[in-house]
């Protein structure tokens, strides 16, 4: 269903909660896997996928129809993340290296990971990012958006986050050459 | 020789996994919350700026308010018909009530003998000469009330 046709029947008080619900099932697995991979945790990425969903409903009357739907889920997605793992820092006074080492730590405790051992030490690799430059990596290797979607959603400029990819990948190949 | 690795090198693949049918169920717990947030929006405006636990310790609250109010209001309304009952009383039902179901204290004598001294010998129905006897019997004639 087209997000025009979503966002119409939205207006429509009658059909208000259908519209939603549709929209959920639209977008639900998009700003779940973008937040599983910037948190990790299923519990916690479950509790902020929600979250976003909420914040769609009380604001989605104030949407302006001339930027993408998607675009701008998204973006609260993203603000969701980076709100949460500053926040984690905040509350326990943990540098940033800490977050690294717990984010790790969950990687690979959790049941919910299924990969083999490079595909593990790809991800060790890209949660040494700082958050910010670890959602660009993210949105363009995994998500495969373009940098001009990524540059709306972030704010940033299409050079800035293309210079920031290009230093990402060679810190995560760098680290791929370590034993 | 050690092989350059790089990220092209390796095939994307998601590692992460969600429990069985959590996308099924997910769009309903949504919903769920979206259906609570519209109920906290239509509770007055000072009530819903206050935390969870806060609004519900106001439930309680408010209703003590309630029922203090009525018992209040209740022991008024009982105390006025009270006064009007005693005033249309005539003093033999008053007496008849005494009789059945009032316990006389001694103060309640002292401050009845105030009001009508010859009331002691009429209610004890004994002569003063009887009476003084019976004082000195008792040597309650040095008691001070």
């Amino acid at each position: 269903m087209e997000d025009k046709e979503i966002l119409d029947k939205f207006d429509q008080p009658e059909s208000r909660n259908l519209a939603f619900n549709q929209l959920v099932r639209k977008y639900q697995q998009k700003v779940y896997w973008h937040i599983r991979k910037m948190v990790i945790d299923h519990d916690d990425t479950d509790d902020l996928t929600q979250e976003v969903f909420l914040k769609v409903w009380k604001n989605l009357e104030n949407f302006r129809r001339d930027a993408q739907l998607y675009t701008w889920i998204y973006r609260i997605a993203t603000n969701e993340c980076l709100s949460f793992l500053s926040g984690k820092k905040r509350r326990f006074f943990l540098p940033l290296h800490d977050i690294t080492a717990e984010l790790t730590e969950k990687l690979t405790s959790s049941p919910d990971i299924a990969g083999d051992e490079i595909q593990l030490k790809l991800q060790k690799a890209i949660l040494r990012l700082p958050d910010k430059q670890r959602l660009v990596f993210n949105m363009k290797y995994f998500d495969e958006l373009k940098y001009e979607e990524m540059s709306e959603i972030l704010g940033t400029s299409v050079g800035a986050l293309k210079a920031s990819y290009h230093i990402a990948v060679k810190k995560i190949e760098e680290y791929l050459q370590q034993d | 020789m050690k092989k350059h690795l790089k990220l092209s090198d390796i095939p994307k693949h998601n590692i992460h996994r969600v429990p069985d049918g959590y996308f099924d169920r997910l769009p309903r717990r949504i919903m769920e919350r979206t259906a609570m947030q519209e109920e906290v929006a239509g509770i007055p405006a000072w009530l819903a700026h206050l935390s969870r636990p806060l609004r519900f310790a106001v439930a309680p609250l408010l209703l003590l308010f309630v029922f203090v109010g009525a018992y209040l209001f209740g022991t008024q309304q009982a105390s006025q018909q009270m006064d009007f009952s005693i005033a249309a009383l005539t003093n033999t039902e008053i007496m008849d009530y005494l009789d059945l179901y009032a316990q006389v204290e001694t103060s309640d004598m002292e401050e009845f003998v105030d009001l009508n001294q010859n009331l002691t010998a009429e209610f004890l129905n004994v002569s003063p000469s009887a009476a003084e006897e019976e004082l000195y019997y008792y040597q309650l004639d040095d008691l001070d009330y």
